[in-house]
């Protein structure tokens, strides 16, 4: 078994400090740690995100959410699941029948895969490949594609207009998440997802620098857009065009679009705890409390780290889940030429400044030899200030002049009239 | 062992997605076969033992180029893509002939290359990985860390050893996107000097109810946020 076969097979040998030889008994284990993990816990958190969403958004709306079923209405996402495990697929007599089936498939593998590279706590992630980061962007980026499919194989006019409008926007707001991404490779210096948990166990979190704090608002904001949450719900928004791609839908093929939504968002929000709120570590003054034991793999260490490092991070993970949920409940949906403008316009500048200001940050700090904290907080801080400022200017001035030149277009129903050519000379 | 099995389903796979890319009726089958066919590449790329690459391969070609295509078909063509494809006979011998060509000159290529680059075997007669860098020999085990800087070397080569053929294709993407835009805005309507002009005209026929609405807006759009 070399190397290149034993990344072919990765699940298998993944995290292993030396590569035993492959027997039997070996991979039933892993088997069943893939089938446990992958069909039963992920699919479980998922059930108790949506639980938890529909209290949270009850609480926001002052109501009382789902309370029939058992206590607390707990055992209302199995009940939710079990209605659509039994309800009747149906696909439409039109659509295109094959990839009609593929689609949410496809999105759903693609939601699954981004958690492979998540590093949980000490030595708890499926695969560590060198390139993780790029890997996670990579598999991510399959998920429009299945959207697109989804949209244009119902051969409904309304799928095809969400299709439409996902692609535009997930493509859109790719762009500044991976750039958001960059200063965390440039500090580590690796793209793997586990080096970069062992730099922020050494440097502290990410996100304690300008740089970082304005990599990770940006980040957060492509993340809700990545994931089509409100106020970014454009896709699928249910007042405009039903519910988008996902219209034509039914029984569990929708509940595989509704699993990878909410899988997603809980992969974006481990992707923002491992890349800037330092993984599983504890807040500052602990943070490298267990650096000593971290690597090592006696039974010892491994059970301490991780008895602390998992709940850790699965905590900053809620946290981060409830935000999003708390921005669902507050913000209204988008206008759909304000969505590109933003990203466009705004995100996309500010990603790119950030790239340079994360290289003055990494002068400073990251440099071999003695960290100079307090200079470079006040040269990126000023940086990272400036720049927020000139470019929200800058973009407001932009959309006053794009919105009085959309007033004084002639629009139906405003009383103005298109003019048709020619009848200027009147 | 393993890997020369792997190696055979992935290229049977691939040639027959390749196949299906080109014989496929529908524009939107196609674009999937081309992008099974961009992922079966990716695999070779992981049995190579270059998973950077593999993940690039994904990276660029299916979550951009894929995509890109998608909207392409939509846009140009009937929007649901139902449009059947026919190529006519002589166009098709043509593009075959061409094909042909481009095959031979790669086949022959691979072949007859005598020499390598210089410090290495033509690739015919390696057998083993070369070493991809300098500095990898006091490693301690040197093709796993081969395989860890992969991003860092093929950086690295980019900018300096193919920096021409970077930077050309660079001002080739550019020139396209350039185009691309300037054929996009050739409608009258997405012209701003035309949509000016017209709003003008409009403007004629009640300046004064048109002045002050546009003001007003100008006021509480400035002074909604």
């Amino acid at each position: 078994m070399n190397a290149s076969t034993g990344w072919a097979a990765p699940i298998l040998l993944a995290q292993q400090p030396e590569i035993p030889a492959l027997d039997f008994w070996l991979i039933v284990k892993w088997l069943l740690i893939l089938a446990i993990v992958f069909f039963g816990i992920f699919p479980g958190i998922v059930a108790y995100m949506v639980w938890a969403e529909r209290k949270i958004a009850a609480r926001f709306q002052d109501r009382i959410g789902p309370n029939r079923v058992g206590p607390l209405g707990l055992l209302q996402p199995i009940a939710d699941a079990l209605k659509l495990i039994t309800k009747e697929n149906i696909v439409p007599a039109t659509a295109d029948k094959v990839v009609h089936i593929v689609a949410p498939v496809m999105i759903l593998v693609s939601a699954f895969l981004v958690l492979a590279v998540i590093p949980f706590g000490s030595g708890m992630v499926a695969i560590n490949p060198p390139s993780g980061a790029l890997y996670l962007i990579a598999v991510s980026s399959m998920s429009p594609l299945g959207i697109f499919l989804a949209g244009w194989s119902s051969r409904n006019k309304y799928s095809l207009l969400g299709a439409m409008r996902a692609v535009a926007q997930l493509v859109s707001y790719e762009v500044p998440q991976v750039l958001s991404i960059v200063p965390v490779i440039l500090w580590t210096g690796s793209l793997s997802m586990v080096a970069i948990f062992d730099r922020q166990v050494e440097y502290g979190w990410f996100i304690f620098s300008p740089p970082g704090l304005l990599g990770f608002a940006l980040l957060t904001i492509a993340n809700i857009a990545e994931v089509n949450r409100a106020p970014f719900d454009l896709p699928e928004a249910e007042s405009e065009i039903i519910a988008g791609y996902h219209t034509e839908y039914s029984g569990m093929r929708f509940g595989l679009f509704f699993l990878a939504e909410y899988l997603s968002v809980f992969g974006v929000s481990c992707l923002g705890t491992a890349l800037f709120l330092g993984g599983g570590t504890l807040p500052p003054p602990f943070t490298n409390a267990l650096q000593e034991y971290v690597g090592t793999y006696t039974t010892g260490s491994f059970l301490l780290t991780n008895a602390i490092y998992v709940p850790v991070f699965m905590a900053k993970v809620g946290l981060y889940i409830f935000f999003m949920f708390w921005v669902r409940a507050t913000l209204p949906r988008l206008r759909v030429d304000r969505l590109m403008n933003f990203a466009w316009k705004f995100m996309v500048p500010l990603s790119v400044i950030n790239v340079f200001i994360a290289a003055v940050w990494y002068e400073f700090v990251f440099r071999p030899g003695q960290p100079r904290y307090l200079i470079g907080w006040t040269v990126t801080g000023a940086m990272v200030i400036v720049s927020v400022v000139v470019m929200i200017s800058l973009y407001r001035a932009s959309d006053v002049i794009e919105e009085a030149e959309i007033a004084s277009r002639p629009l139906p129903g405003r009383g103005r009239r298109p003019i048709p050519t020619g009848s200027t000379a009147r | 062992m393993t890997q020369a099995i792997l190696f055979g389903v992935i290229s049977v796979l691939g040639l027959i997605t390749a196949l299906g890319t080109v014989l496929a009726r529908n524009l939107v089958h196609a674009a999937l076969m081309l992008v099974a066919f961009f992922f079966l590449v990716a695999c070779q790329f992981l049995l190579l033992e270059a998973e950077f690459l593999a993940a690039v391969q994904v990276l660029v070609y299916i979550g951009a180029v894929a995509i890109l295509l998608m909207f392409g078909i939509m846009l140009t063509r009937n929007i649901l893509g139902d449009d059947t494809t026919t190529v006519p006979k002589s166009t098709r011998r043509l593009s075959m002939l061409i094909a042909l060509g481009v095959f031979a000159v790669l086949a022959l290529g691979i072949a007859t290359q005598q020499q390598g680059p210089p410090g290495r075997k033509p690739w015919k007669e390696l057998t083993e990985r070369p070493a991809v860098g300098p500095d990898d020999l006091d490693r301690k085990t040197p093709k796993a860390q081969i395989v860890n800087d992969m991003a860092k070397f093929v950086g690295r080569d980019l900018l300096t050893r193919y920096v021409i053929a970077f930077e050309v294709a660079g001002i080739l993407l550019t020139a396209a996107l350039v185009g691309a835009i300037v054929i996009a805005h050739q409608e009258r309507d997405d012209d701003p000097a035309t949509r000016v002009l017209e709003s003008e005209a409009a403007a004629a026929d009640d300046a004064a109810a048109a002045d002050a609405e546009s003001s007003r807006t100008l006021l509480t759009s400035s002074s909604t946020r």
